[in-house]
């Protein structure tokens, strides 16, 4: 059994220095993000890290307004799938444009977001 | 397989109740019982749906604790999690118990417990039902999910807010023939569109509201059914997944999982969506309606928006759905939805629904989705 070429923990240790990770498949090409063990497309287990561009456009979004007790303080706030360059898609939080600005097709790049917890999650601002 | 049928329903008044969710459902299953004319003691199983249990009342292992209470402790129990559709997995569980000849009598139900608790910290336990590594950190919430849906859906099929705010109408409208509903007041188009903004672009009137309730039916055997007034025969009855992560959903206007279940159900009852004269589904928010009619066949790809704007899917309309006024007037406690569907399909079917009644209907269906859309069951029901 080979090691998994990208774990969600080092997803998000390289994400934290700017860089997001997707993989591709060795067997069919099919890329995936976040890891999986196997690939939904042909079912191998023969995935290499692919370094993305972190650029996509925003494919939906949405305010919250009411949210989760962790987040309250922070509303209203912007969450997007984002369809990146490379055709994989991601949820993150929009940071950096302003709310009325929001549309699909805007395109966005990717930046990484430190919680006060000090973990690392997907965020996009502006290109 | 056996034929299988439900000859039991009964399901709590849905809203604000100061009772633990095991005695919520105690109580519609006491009903049930009693409505299927079997004993307590003829019970083999019971499938129960309940899903945060764990977080409002500090109560796992709800299973033999709901049967318990009940006063069955010692039949086999297994409490079913599949977010929102947690009692319509349980209820799939049960129709292949008796359909493979394992047992003749199962009893089915949930219920749920989450007034206890303020508004954000609910909010915050319903996310639990999405990713906790890619998608809780980002402050997604449930309204949030269906709000990405929505802004698909607007985007590829033109949907205006105007055609989800007739969804709710419709279901308040229904809602209020409902003496169990938790809101039994006609609502108007303004009041959607004026409501404030929850998740843009769904406001709190897109939106079904938080409830606590219980619901159970009884299902049975043939042999067993037979002797029962009315049963109602289970046609079939089907599970779909889906990703969990909204990153991986290739096309966020539609659910898959709703399209596969579907398809499934469908093939196993041998009917289409044209047969169906009666639908409970999931309106978790109005947008989840439109699409889950696009899902099941009853309209085009796109048309969900314009049927419901219409008034197709109203009562007296070309295919009523969500007579029982849906999640979003009759309530939504989750553990008890999908048991609390079953039992309006059965009422309809036995033409006991009263003022809601839809005239005739002689084939319904349910379908429940859960979370994310990672979740989906649908199950066809028919009377002899």
């Amino acid at each position: 059994m080979t090691e998994p070429a990208v774990t969600a923990r080092a997803f998000f240790e390289k994400a934290r220095g700017g860089q997001l990770t997707a993989i591709r498949c060795g067997s069919c090409g099919e890329l995936a993000m976040p890891p999986k063990e196997l690939c939904p497309n042909c079912h191998a287990h023969q995935w290499q890290p692919v370094a993305l561009t972190g650029d996509g456009t925003i494919a939906s979004f949405t305010v919250i307004r009411v949210a989760p007790r962790a987040h309250a303080a922070d509303v209203p706030y912007a969450v997007a799938v984002v369809r990146l360059k490379e055709g994989v898609s991601v949820l993150g939080r929009i940071v950096d444009i302003p709310l009325e600005k929001l549309a699909i097709g805007l395109a966005v790049r990717f930046r990484p977001l430190i919680g006060k917890d000090l973990t690392t999650s997907v965020g996009f601002g502006p290109t | 397989m056996r034929r299988v049928a439900v000859i039991g329903v009964g399901v709590t008044k849905f809203g604000l109740h100061d009772r633990t969710s095991a005695e919520l459902f105690a109580e519609a299953a006491r009903d049930a019982l009693t409505d299927a004319g079997v004993s307590a003691g003829a019970v083999q199983a019971l499938y129960y749906g309940n899903v945060v249990g764990g977080e409002t009342e500090h109560q796992l292992h709800t299973g033999p604790q709901a049967a318990s209470v009940l006063g069955i402790p010692s039949v086999p129990t297994t409490r079913f999690e599949t977010a929102c559709a947690s009692s319509h997995a349980a209820f799939r569980h049960a129709v292949m118990e008796i359909a493979a000849g394992v047992s003749d009598v199962i009893l089915v139900g949930g219920a749920e417990r989450v007034l206890n608790v303020s508004t954000a910290e609910s909010t915050e336990y319903f996310a639990y039902a999405s990713d906790a590594v890619w998608e809780q950190p980002l402050g997604l919430t449930f309204p949030g999910v269906f709000a990405l849906i929505a802004r698909a859906h607007m985007q590829k099929h033109g949907t205006t807010e105007a055609q989800m705010a007739a969804v709710a109408v419709k279901n308040h409208r229904h809602g209020a023939l409902n003496p169990k509903a938790q809101f039994q007041k006609p609502i108007t188009i303004e009041q959607v569109l004026k409501s404030a903004y929850v998740a843009d672009p769904l406001k709190l009137f897109d939106c079904c509201p938080f409830s606590d309730g219980g619901a159970a039916v009884v299902l049975a055997s043939e042999e067993v059914a037979r002797k029962h007034r009315k049963p109602v025969w289970v046609l079939g009855s089907a599970a779909a997944s889906d990703w969990m992560l909204l990153g991986d959903k290739r096309d966020l206007s539609r659910v898959p999982a709703t399209e596969r279940a579907a398809a499934a159900a469908y093939r196993q009852a041998g009917i289409g969506p044209s047969d169906v004269d009666v639908v409970e589904l999931h309106d978790c928010f109005t947008i989840a309606e439109i699409v889950a009619t696009e899902g099941l066949g009853l309209f085009e790809p796109g048309a969900g928006g314009r049927a419901a704007e219409k008034g197709l899917t109203g009562l007296g309309g070309e295919i009523p759905v969500n007579p029982s006024g849906g999640l979003k007037a009759k309530g939504h406690p989750i553990g008890a939805t999908g048991a609390a569907q079953v039992a309006e399909i059965v009422t309809q079917l036995r033409s006991e629904a009263g003022p809601r009644q839809v005239e005739g209907a002689r084939k319904g269906l349910t379908h429940t989705l859960g979370g994310n859309t990672a979740t989906v069951l649908v199950s066809l029901f028919g009377r002899d």
